[in-house]
């Protein structure tokens, strides 16, 4: 009996892709308890994370272990983010964190957690609201308290750096419940004075000191100011929703107004090449036309200004030989056409053209007069013959032509007819009026009829003679 | 000029610069821009040395800014 059946691998791979694709458990944070802590000598980390009454086996790899701030132990409780999957090897589910905290601060993680990602979702963060720093601010304004390292390092730097800069601190209260409330009505307070650029911050501290930079008011507060404003909260280690929602994260006060200012020594540096970038520019160009004048004034026209007058002067003379010559030639080319006018026969023999004229009307005359006369003697000529030749000279010669030309028709006539042909012997056979030519036309018994010379014959076929 | 924002007249400096060196033939055209960078370079550095008109103000209890001197 065989049943129908599938390999282990199909299953872990079929139940590894049911896992994979939940939702649920893509991006979950659970508190559990480390136990049977493991770590790999390749920097991962594998152990078991439970409570009273259940277990699930966890793996952290290396490159989100190395991210710790802690050294995770046996014993130790936790909060821990990551996804639940099969290891396809073993079939056995287990977590993958990907972040890790220890949890004696548990609940305050877990709202910071919990704010991060609904105002991440909301678009807080997003990279196209932060407002760009001033590069060099002339007012700059301060929310921190008044007292301590935090309000001194920020001063300090920024009058050692940039002493044009004017100061405006608003002092807050900066840890406890009701820092929150104050930090928010000094950023809205701050915000109305046209500063440059807003900087909010505080000393380092344990969480809890830090968490009115984690409230969501402060947030609104940062996210709706109209004024650019750097965080500087706590250590460069610590990251608060302020962080994250200001348009600069500064790792510390000190940073934070390095950031905003720029340094007066670099600024005299640049003052100083522009000084002598133009300076260089001008002098090249000054000298380059210092040199070009100076050419100028050595040219040989400058020098010796009578020069162009004699070069016009030659050009001028020349001219007025060629004027000269050319005039001269034509004058004497018309000058002889006109002898050869004065020199002409006709003009010297005006009576010639006469001559000439009375000369061709002689001779047309005279040929005229020939053809005439040639043309009257050869019609009469012609006249005569006709007379001589004519038929009513001679009668009897027309009546022999008419004569023989009847006789010639008579004959043909003659030769014409059917009689003429039968009187030679020659009969015709005609059946029922019709002439026989072919011996087929009759047959046997058939009465044909004959035409002789003299009479007809009716007679009947007997044989076909064949 | 002289009540314009320092980074107005440094970001005027650097286009006249630029301008400049940008291969302007016209001689008087550049000593123009030359004179203009000059004057320029020179309100710079009085802003620059006009320190003393910065403040540091506190804003007090009452609403008004006060002088404040950091704690040593």
């Amino acid at each position: 009996m065989s049943k129908k059946y599938i390999t282990v691998t199909t299953l872990n791979k079929y139940l590894k892709n049911k896992f994979d694709t939940d939702p649920h458990i893509q991006n979950i944070i659970i508190k559990g308890e480390i136990s049977n802590f493991k770590g790999h000598t390749r920097g991962h980390l594998y152990f078991t994370l439970k409570d009273e009454t259940s277990r699930i086996n966890a793996v952290m790899f290396q490159y989100s272990a190395s991210k710790l701030t802690f050294t995770p132990e046996d014993g130790m409780t936790v909060l821990a983010t990551g996804r639940v999957s099969i290891y396809e090897a073993t079939g056995q589910y287990q977590i993958y964190i990907e972040e890790m905290q220890e949890d004696g601060l548990g609940n305050l993680h877990l709202k910071f957690e919990q704010l991060k990602k609904e105002l991440k979702e909301k678009g807080l963060f997003d990279s196209i609201h932060k407002k760009p720093i001033p590069k060099y601010p002339e007012k700059i304004g301060i929310i921190t308290a008044p007292t301590g390292a935090a309000v001194r390092d920020i001063l300090t730097t920024i009058k050692r750096r940039y002493p044009i800069c004017s100061t405006y601190l608003f002092p807050s209260l900066v840890q406890g419940l009701d820092a929150k409330d104050y930090i928010v009505k000094q950023i809205e307070e701050a915000d109305k004075h046209n500063l440059d650029v807003i900087i909010l911050g505080r000393g380092g501290g344990s969480i809890e000191d830090l968490w009115a930079f984690n409230e969501e008011v402060v947030a609104n507060a940062i996210f709706n100011a109209k004024t650019p404003i750097i965080s500087a909260v706590g250590h460069e280690i610590d990251f608060t929703i302020a962080d994250f929602v200001a348009d600069l994260r500064a790792p510390t006060p000190t940073a934070a107004a390095e950031i905003a200012v720029p340094n007066i020594v670099d600024i005299n540096v640049l003052l100083n090449q522009y000084k002598i970038r133009t300076t260089n520019i001008i002098k090249n160009k000054l000298n380059t036309n210092q040199n070009i004048l100076s050419s100028i004034k050595e040219s040989y026209i400058l020098k010796n200004p009578l020069a162009v007058y004699e070069i016009k002067t030659e050009i001028l003379n020349g001219l007025y030989i060629r004027a000269n010559r050319i005039i001269k030639t034509n004058i004497t080319e018309y000058q002889s056409r006109l002898k050869g006018i004065k020199d002409n026969y006709i003009l010297k023999n005006p009576l010639a053209v006469y001559e000439v004229m009375h000369q061709r009307v002689s001779n047309s005359y005279i040929s005229l007069n020939r053809i005439i006369n040639n043309s009257i003697l050869d019609n009469k000529n012609k006249l005569n013959q006709i007379k001589k030749t004519h038929i009513l000279n001679n009668p009897e010669k027309l009546l022999t032509n008419i004569k023989s030309n009847y006789n010639l028709v008579k004959n043909k006539l003659e030769l014409l007819n059917p009689n003429a042909i039968l009187s030679k012997g020659y009969s015709m056979v005609r059946k029922d009026g019709k002439i026989i030519k072919d011996s087929g036309e009759v047959k046997i018994g058939d009465i044909i009829d004959i035409t002789l010379y003299k009479g007809n014959i009716n007679a009947k076929i007997e044989s076909d003679g064949k | 000029m002289e009540n314009e924002k320092f980074e107005d007249v440094l970001k005027k400096l650097e286009e006249t610069v630029k301008q400049l060196e940008s291969g302007e033939t016209d001689l008087e055209v550049s000593i123009n821009k030359y004179t203009e960078a000059m004057k320029l370079v020179k309100i710079c550095d009085d802003k620059l040395k006009a320190a003393t008109q910065a403040v540091n103000k506190v804003l007090s209890e009452n609403g008004t800014f006060e002088d404040f001197e950091v704690e040593k």
